[in-house]
């Protein structure tokens, strides 16, 4: 940040995200109160850091970035243990109760709750925030190939969750 | 010709190299199983996009609007350091935890009974007073409307089949709970002090929200399976939090 002006443009800038940052972070957890604390500790640190960002970057890539690492740091301090305050990880997990909840037609969003961590985030980045390959890859800082591998098989996993129509159209 | 599944999911997401694109128009022209799978790539991206969206609409936290505004540090929850008490020694202190919330539930009862009714004492049991009930019964947890008599966190199944939800009280009683709704009253089964009410933190609300770890507790003691989402408080709500009938 070069001048007081130029950090209140970015603050200003980031209020207009908010709602796109809220929105990722109920990918990464499932109480959307839960999801709010990480949005606020991701813009938190996001001030305390502005001199690192560049301004060549999306500004939005940025925060996700810093969001998806604020939650890492916060699944990490917790431990297992609190696991009912995270998304369901992967059909593995899931127990036979559950399944039968589940066997009602899936709303994209349960669906999207099933996929392993690392096919939901790439999908959520890739088709709901509209980010492309590559500021995706940048966000979860993996190689593109890791992110087109993991969008590939979270697609996959979703289709046949969802069975949709394969459209003729 | 072999065209991946890759390629396909690329051509679709717009980010295939021109040489791909052509490649791939031409093979769609020939071949209607290509067709069939560029068309399936489309419809999944359009069903996905969708997911969410409704987050857009919510009103945001105010609180989140100041600290994207470098609001002080100090007005803010601190994530880390309000579960810090959350981690290994919790089986240890938590029924002093508990008597301890017990012994301001029932001071703060005795106040609500005087005052705005937040909770209210029936037949030696801690209810939720009519203002609070109505949040209880009404609200989702993802409203954050300022202005409320409390704030709905986490609403789950207990294990007896009762739908439970955490609530945080606003204005001057910073404390939160956790109630069941049990016989068409939401009984108060734990009250608390919430973490970290900062001094001179009056120009916005703290997230009282922020479950106290005593809370924490009390809800993965009595939680079956995982907390509601958003669709399911609403069907919830629409049963006007009855326990379903046992699975």
């Amino acid at each position: 940040m070069s001048t007081n002006a130029s950090a209140e443009n970015i603050q200003e800038q980031i209020v207009v995200l908010l709602p796109r940052l809220r929105r990722f972070a109920r990918n990464l957890v499932r109480s959307p109160h839960d999801a709010d604390d990480m949005v606020q500790i991701a813009v938190e640190r996001a001030l305390l850091r502005l001199d690192q960002w560049h301004r060549d970057a999306r500004l939005d890539s940025w925060l996700f970035k810093i969001l998806r690492n604020a939650w890492i740091d916060e699944v990490r301090s917790r431990g297992r243990r609190a696991k009912i305050f995270l998304p369901e990880e992967a059909g593995e997990q899931v127990g036979e109760a559950a399944i039968d909840r589940e066997v009602e037609r899936l709303s994209v969003q349960s669906a999207l709750a099933r996929l392993p961590e690392d096919q939901r985030l790439a999908v959520s980045l890739v088709l709901v925030e509209g980010l492309a390959y590559k500021d995706a890859a940048d966000v979860l800082e993996v190689p593109i190939g890791t992110l087109t591998s993991r969008l590939a098989r979270g697609r996959e996993a979703l289709q046949a969750m969802l069975r949709l129509p394969e459209g003729d159209h | 010709m072999d065209v991946s599944d890759e390629m396909l999911m690329a051509y679709a997401d717009g980010e295939a190299d021109d040489a791909t694109r052509t490649l791939i128009e031409a093979a769609m022209r020939d071949n209607p199983e290509i067709r069939r799978r560029v068309a399936g790539h489309r419809a999944l991206r359009q069903a996905v996009q969708g997911a969410f969206a409704e987050v857009l609409d919510e009103p945001v936290p105010q609180r989140l609007v100041a600290a994207a505004r470098g609001a002080p540090a100090g007005n803010v929850v601190d994530l880390a350091r309000a579960r810090a008490g959350g981690g290994k020694g919790l089986r240890r202190w938590q029924p002093a935890a508990m008597a301890a919330s017990l012994m301001l539930g029932l001071a703060l009862g005795y106040l609500g009974w005087r005052s705005s009714n937040p909770l209210v004492t029936s037949n030696g049991e801690l209810m939720a007073g009519a203002g609070l009930a109505d949040a209880l019964s009404t609200q989702l947890s993802s409203d954050r409307t300022p202005g409320r008599v409390a704030i709905t966190g986490l609403s789950f199944r207990a294990k007896s089949g009762d739908y439970c939800r955490t609530f945080s009280l606003t204005g001057t009683h910073s404390s939160s709970g956790l109630a069941c709704r049990e016989g068409g009253n939401w009984k108060i089964k734990l009250l608390a002090q919430s973490p970290q009410t900062p001094p001179g933190a009056s120009t916005f609300r703290p997230a009282a929200s922020a479950d106290s770890p005593a809370v924490r507790a009390a809800v993965e003691e009595s939680i079956d399976g995982e907390p509601l989402d958003q669709a399911g408080e609403i069907a919830a709500r629409r049963e006007n939090w009855s326990a379903p009938a046992s699975r």
